[in-house]
């Protein structure tokens, strides 16, 4: 879940929303290697650093602004199965109506996420995490949208490959899916400010919000690797074509935000190789609620467990041989 | 951690020097993954994207029935590549399942079918 599209949705004014720092962590099970996925966090836990992120979409506001997201993302594990992120983000919002308008620029709150793997199951390709996401209030600039409170949200976060189907299902095998679904708290319950020109005193009421979202993936490396070598050229044997959905709906002291799920379907392709992955993906809203032209997210993410295995890339707590994923047999 | 250490952190983990190593993961295999043979081979040969530890690699090949085909040990050679010898093989669809151990200490598994064909 990207902070921009949770604090969107906490909003009770117009919404905007970009997809920011959802730059999760890759992950292997088995034979599936679970990419990190753009849109939605994913159930990895690992070192990476995916920088930079750039999004660009038209948000929801009325009228719509075109905004500019350049965010990046450091994830470190602290023991094999916990791993500490920080991430953060800049933000140009351009001003609709024309250059007279000057539009804002600023960085977003710092976010901090706490995952555990709770759960890894090779032959069956599953992995489930949990997760604390920490957006810190007033860490970034309220020009572009940066709340001053804090937010929680504790978060589930699964991964299923299909390896397990039977063989006479083979072309189906690489298929796999994650998701997460989380619950965001504001600490503060809702804002009183007074219109500085009419006096009127206004209470803007901060919603929790349902974080849901998936993703259904197909898998060219599985493919080649564990149900059939056609032969292809090695570019398409890296591709990961992937649908993602990031959505979130509020559900409790939605007073001044109602109750509209908002957010935005993911078609994309991830490339991946052995140090670092490539993604590309169109954003299409859900709503106008969600933005009124499909916008566009790109990432670089670099896996730090394979580029500095020895030093950075291993868990500051580990075993002497470190694996960092635990892949032989199942855990625990 | 303010925003500062943040980008700080980043940019070490960027210039830092790399002893680059990844998880070995399985670039290509003969017979081919997937594939169906005419005549049996008389080993399965795999070919990993990085380089293995010998000691902690192997390659178990499986009939229909689960029972064990191959006549020996599996042998790293040139470093990436992973093979072992098989008995003779009568026609029928073999599993194979491998398990190393990269020089940098990762670990990954796979598995994948053949069939020797009538």
């Amino acid at each position: 879940m990207s902070p921009h599209m949770l604090r969107a949705a906490l909003c009770a004014g117009p919404i905007a929303l970009v997809a920011l720092n959802a730059a999760g962590a890759h992950e292997i099970v088995g034979n599936r290697f679970f990419p990190a996925t753009l849109a939605i966090d994913d159930p990895g836990v690992n070192d990476e650093l995916a920088f930079p992120t750039v999004a660009i979409s038209k948000n929801g506001d009325d009228p719509s602004a075109k905004q500019l997201d350049i965010s990046g993302e450091f994830s470190k594990r602290i023991t094999e199965d916990f791993a500490v992120s920080f991430g953060s983000a800049w933000s140009r919002i351009y001003a609709p109506g024309g250059p007279n308008m000057t539009g804002a620029n600023g960085f977003q709150n710092l976010d901090t996420n706490f995952k555990y793997r709770v759960f890894k199951n090779a032959e069956h390709e599953f992995v489930m995490s949990v997760g604390l996401s920490i957006e810190w209030g007033g860490s970034g600039a309220q020009d572009v949208g940066a709340e001053r409170f804090t937010v929680y949200t504790p978060t589930l976060y699964f991964g299923k490959g299909f390896g397990d189907l039977p063989s006479s299902m083979g072309w189906a095998r690489p298929f796999a899916i994650t998701g997460q679904v989380g619950y965001a708290i504001p600490s503060s319950r809702s804002t009183t400010s007074a219109d500085p020109d009419t006096g009127d005193v206004n209470t803007e009421f901060h919603p929790q919000v349902l974080v849901w979202g998936a993703s259904l993936q197909y898998s060219l490396p599985y493919l080649k690797s564990a149900v059939v070598d056609l032969g292809l050229p090695d570019f398409f044997n890296h591709l990961i074509p992937l649908v993602e959905a990031s959505l979130q709906t509020p559900v409790a002291n939605t007073f001044s935000s109602g109750m509209v799920t908002t957010g935005t379907i993911n078609p994309g392709v991830i490339w991946v190789g052995q140090y670092y992955q490539v993604g590309v993906e169109a954003m299409i809203p859900v709503n106008r609620q969600s933005g009124t032209n499909v916008g566009a997210i790109a990432q670089l993410h670099l896996f730090l467990d394979d580029i500095f295995p020895n030093s950075i890339g291993r868990p500051i707590f580990s075993d002497a041989i470190a694996s960092g994923r635990p892949m032989f047999g199942n855990k625990p | 951690m303010s925003r500062f250490s943040v980008v700080m952190t980043m940019l070490a983990a960027l210039l830092l020097p790399a002893a680059a190593q990844a998880h070995a993961t399985l670039d290509h295999a003969s017979p081919l993954v997937g594939s169906t043979v005419v005549s049996a081979p008389k080993e399965v040969v795999l070919w990993f994207t990085e380089n293995l530890e010998p000691a902690f690699s192997s390659i178990e090949v499986h009939n229909a029935q689960g029972i064990a085909v191959q006549s020996g040990k599996a042998q790293v050679s040139g470093g990436t590549q992973l093979h072992v010898p098989l008995k003779s093989l009568p026609p029928g669809t073999y599993t194979v399942n491998w398990r190393v151990l990269s020089v940098d200490t990762h670990r990954t598994q796979g598995d994948f079918t053949f069939t020797v064909g009538k």
